[in-house]
């Protein structure tokens, strides 16, 4: 009943602010935890990384062609075939097809494969010849995998070489690899900036950012134009 | 067409001409939609017909003691609650200046226009007296005290100030150059009116039931109500935008650019980032009313089951599904969390406006098919709108050539 | 630049209307000593008899169908038709009689919640309905804590029905119908401060006769209704949870932020619009120097 009993109007106040407390201690890990960049390579859209050559990924063992392809050759004498590092954070996550079907005998410089993103595509020719043994299903169902493990489950086909060693004579093995990786990049830089000139863009939209380095996924943005161009400069060695 | 003509030099025979050539309609007339949704609203004009000429009891179910049905519970205080992507929107891209954003301000504002424009249509539905409305407006007698007066003329304004958001999209869908640069000048003006505006009306909305205090269950009435109102409205907005926004990119995709896909998702992960916030927020608020009504016994209710579901089944699940979608950037997770959101943002403001208002009532207010036909035809109708306005004016597409670029949606 | 003057005079217009209005709002009016008083009816249960002549009388004045030949019961509600109603209560073996009708509160949760005042508080006391006013949107039932105004559901032109405490009446000099014919003199007419002492007095004289409460001279801030009775008032339908606070005081705190938000809001958008307007203007200064 009013006025004849206690009243306290404050009575939960302690526990309130004991709420309070709580919530501010929670907002700050929660507010970290929600902007902790996701480690995976996979949706780098808004991750502004930076494409320098400390970040390629260029296993030593492996033999690197110049239409950035490399190649492994096994004990069993069969070899796996895949795409490079740089090209991947070139292109950023692109949609893969075999070209190739198991038991067909290929030429040094045939069309492998394509890749492509946004209906641009870019074509992979091989670096070698030989018979194709196998294609990689899994890519049809994680095509992710050629940008997180391209030298490992993202392998393209496995190969049995038929002139193994004469083809890689002019492919890059151990630091030549690296040096050339290095240069490609610069390589790069430079491509674009022309091929901005070329198709008036604006330059806002592409990529140099503090120091000058390229945006990781640099072409995933750029339109089909740049990636024809990139294809002839880049791709199409003989 | 003459692309370069100014709205005064068409003249206006011409410009009667043009919209009503725009009257036709585009793309199949008799789709499965069209047709179910045409029946809907056909029927509903039936039901209204009688409404008006039999009093509102012949069609709707409200009693003396539940004065307030569905057209009122579910279109004008949900529907409100869902109108509110306009607003958080305008304000994060003209005062904030996130320019991410940007391609979807005209879709968002348009939706919001439309929708605050229905459901004051639905109020008056709902009004006994309509006749009268004219008393608030011309200052015939002006019910100062009362917070519907205060929530009524903000509708008014606030439909206003978002007219004069999306006109400009009007003005270049009518080739009117001059006009478009007047509009475009007051954007800012009305943004931040149209801000303030939301603000009041959203919390009003939940300060109309500050006077019920004896009539809502005591786990959802507070004096907080409206602060809870208006925090839920900001990720009630954004579910709402992130589901329209989907379903108009399969419907319009021959409109838009090749890379909208791309900015599209983009624009979802940032929306999925500021819900979860903002339900984080809310979460917490709705534990310090708990805690201050010192109610919390009633938990253990029948009733009180019901709140627990309410928040955590359709608060703190999509709020966790929102921030699971966010980092690991998966369009699906975050779309689910929308949808449980709007579930749960319904459930909260039905169980105010109607199921927690006295709620031991044993003649419980049920709502007449009739009632929900006409809930669900107000809704079909602002679709439609919707879709004629989008297919005609530059709202998802790009602006026509002569605007210049740097104004360019 | 043209745009930030344009918005600054809007910003400055808006706020100084809102400040004008907003007054109204916020100053409690300086209220000279009124010459007239709030009248009201002081029912006295333990000397109401059940006749239910007042229905009777109440629906002739209000030219409404004469219902009171329906049985009673104790939980019967006043509707559209019938503005006052008795109920019958069995309350240790004695059976207590208690009308119902609209409290004409002091500070009424209808009148405050009407946005175009149809629903007024008089000056003598009586909360009357104008037709010519309202436009149905039935806030007024939302906010009554008694439940009392009714709507006419079933009509193209709906009213709104509740006890006027026979206003029209009053202005001619004679008291409401149901206390002029109660034959039993259970309800009685006068100023409110009157019948409170007359409430007290009885109490008083009588302590083991009478509950010692008047309900209606604090509830919700005091109503123009006051009720006697024997028994504690829960037992006779009376909702005893509603607090002294006045009903308007609930949505007081919302209503006077109002003005405060609208002059602050839009001053902190501009700012923080010019602000990042100005970041970005710099970003955009030192990319092109690149």
């Amino acid at each position: 009943m009013e006025n004849f009993s206690i009243n306290d109007i404050f009575a939960t106040k302690g526990i309130e602010y004991l709420v309070i407390i709580a919530f501010l201690a929670i907002l700050i890990p929660f507010w970290v935890v929600l902007n902790k960049q996701v480690k995976i390579t996979k949706q780098i859209q808004n991750a502004l990384g930076i494409l320098t050559a400390n970040i390629l990924r260029i296993p030593q063992g492996l033999f690197y062609s110049k239409n950035h392809t490399w190649i492994h050759l096994e004990k069993s004498g069969v070899a796996n075939l895949g795409l490079d590092d740089l090209l991947q954070h070139l292109t950023g996550e692109v949609k893969f097809s075999n070209l190739i079907n198991p038991g067909e005998i290929i030429n040094k410089g045939d069309l492998l494969a394509k890749i492509e993103h946004n209906s641009k595509l870019l074509k992979i020719f091989s670096p070698i010849s030989g018979k194709i043994l196998k294609t990689n299903s899994m890519l049809n169902e994680s095509p992710e995998m050629l940008n997180e493990d391209p030298y490992g489950k993202g392998w393209i086909y496995k190969i049995k070489p038929s002139n193994w060693i004469a083809e890689t004579n002019s492919c890059f093995f151990a630091e030549d690899a690296t040096n050339w990786a290095t240069k490609e990049l610069e390589k790069v830089k430079d491509f674009l900036i022309m091929s901005m000139g070329k198709h008036s863009h604006e330059p806002s939209m592409l990529t140099l950012q503090d120091g000058g380095e390229l945006r990781n996924n640099t072409l995933s943005e750029l339109p089909n134009e740049v990636w024809q161009d990139f294809q002839k400069e880049f791709l199409n060695h003989t | 067409m003459n692309n370069n003509v100014n709205i005064s030099d068409r003249g206006s025979k011409s410009l009667i001409r043009f919209v009503i050539s725009e009257l036709k309609p585009r793309g199949k007339i008799f789709t499965p939609f069209n047709i179910i949704s045409g029946l809907i609203i056909l029927l509903s004009l039936v039901i209204l017909v009688i409404r008006f000429a039999k009093g509102l009891g012949s069609v709707a179910d409200a009693s003396q003691l539940h004065p307030w049905g569905l057209w009122i519970s579910f279109n004008v205080i949900t529907g409100v609650a869902f109108a509110g992507g306009a607003y958080v929107l305008t304000f994060m891209v003209y005062i904030l200046n996130m320019k991410k954003y940007h391609s979807i301000v005209r879709m968002t504002v348009l939706w919001g226009f439309l929708a605050y424009s229905f459901y004051a249509g639905a109020l008056i539905l709902d009004l006994g007296r309509p006749w009268n409305i004219i008393n608030p407006i011309i200052g015939n007698s002006f019910g100062l005290s009362s917070v519907l007066f205060l929530v009524a003329w903000h509708f008014i304004l606030y439909i206003i100030a978002q007219f004069i958001e999306f006109s400009p999209a009007i003005a270049e869908w009518l080739e009117a150059k001059r006009l478009r640069k007047i509009l475009v000048s007051l954007t800012i003006g009305t943004v931040i009116f149209g801000i303030t505006l939301s603000v009041l009306h959203q919390s009003g909305l939940g300060a109309l039931f500050m006077m019920a205090k004896a009539k809502i269950h005591p786990l959802w009435y507070s004096e907080f109500l409206p602060i809870l109102f208006l925090i839920s409205s900001i990720f009630a907005g954004l579910s709402i935008i992130i589901v329209v926004g989907s379903i108009c990119q399969k419907v319009f995709k021959n409109q838009l650019k090749s890379d909208y896909g791309d900015s599209y998702k983009n624009i979802v992960f940032g929306f999925a980032k500021i819900c979860a916030v903002a339900m984080f927020v809310y979460l917490f608020l709705r534990l310090l009313v708990l805690i201050h009504s010192q109610q919390w016994a009633l938990i253990n209710t029948h009733i009180g089951y019901w709140f627990l579901l309410e928040i955590l089944g359709f608060v703190l699940v999509p709020f966790i599904f929102f921030i699971y979608g966010f980092k690991h950037r998966s369009m699906l997770l975050i779309h689910i969390a929308s949808i449980m959101t709007i579930i749960g943002i319904i459930l909260n403001r039905l169980n105010v406006s109607m199921i927690a208002y006295l709620w031991n009532d044993p003649l419980a207010h049920y709502p007449t098919w009739m009632e929900i036909v006409v809930s669900v035809s107000v809704i079909l109708a602002q679709i439609w709108i919707f879709r004629w306005i989008i297919y005609r004016m530059p709202i998802l597409r790009k602006s026509p050539d002569w605007v210049p670029e740097d104004e360019e949606k | 630049m043209s745009i930030n003057r344009r918005d600054f005079i809007k910003t400055i217009g808006i706020a100084g209307v809102t400040l004008t209005v907003g007054n109204e709002l916020l100053a409690a009016p300086k209220k000279e000593e009124k010459e007239i008083e709030f009248s009201g009816i002081l029912i006295d249960t333990t000397l109401c008899i059940g006749c239910r002549t007042c229905e009777h009388v109440c629906a002739e004045t209000n030219g409404l169908p004469d219902t009171s030949d329906e049985e009673t019961g104790s939980n019967r509600q006043p509707t559209e038709k019938q503005l006052c109603v008795i109920n019958t209560f069995n309350v240790d073996g004695n059976e207590i009689f208690v009308k119902k009708q609209c409290m004409h509160c002091n500070q009424p949760a209808c009148a405050t919640g009407c946005l175009t005042k149809a629903m007024k508080k008089t000056d003598e006391g009586p909360v009357i309905w104008t037709a010519n006013k309202c436009m149905g949107c039935r806030f007024c039932m939302i906010n009554c804590p008694f439940d009392i105004p009714k709507f006419e559901y079933h009509s193209p032109n709906p009213k709104i029905q509740k006890c006027k405490m026979c206003f029209e009446r009053l202005k001619e000099g004679k008291k409401p119908a149901c206390v002029e014919n109660c034959p039993a003199e259970a309800a009685i007419f006068g100023k409110r401060r009157d019948l409170i002492e007359i409430a007290k007095a009885r109490i008083y004289a009588e302590p083991d006769k009478y509950y010692h409460h008047i309900y209606g001279e604090n509830e919700v801030g005091g109503t123009g209704v006051l009720y006697l009775a024997s028994v504690p008032f829960e037992k006779l339908g009376f909702k005893t949870n509603l607090g002294a606070t006045p009903y308007p005081e609930y949505s007081k705190e919302f209503l006077y932020a109002v003005p405060v938000i609208f002059t602050v809001l839009p001053a902190l958008l501009l700012g923080m619009h010019s602000a990042s307007k100005s970041e970005n203007n710099k970003i955009e200064k030192e990319e092109s120097y690149e």
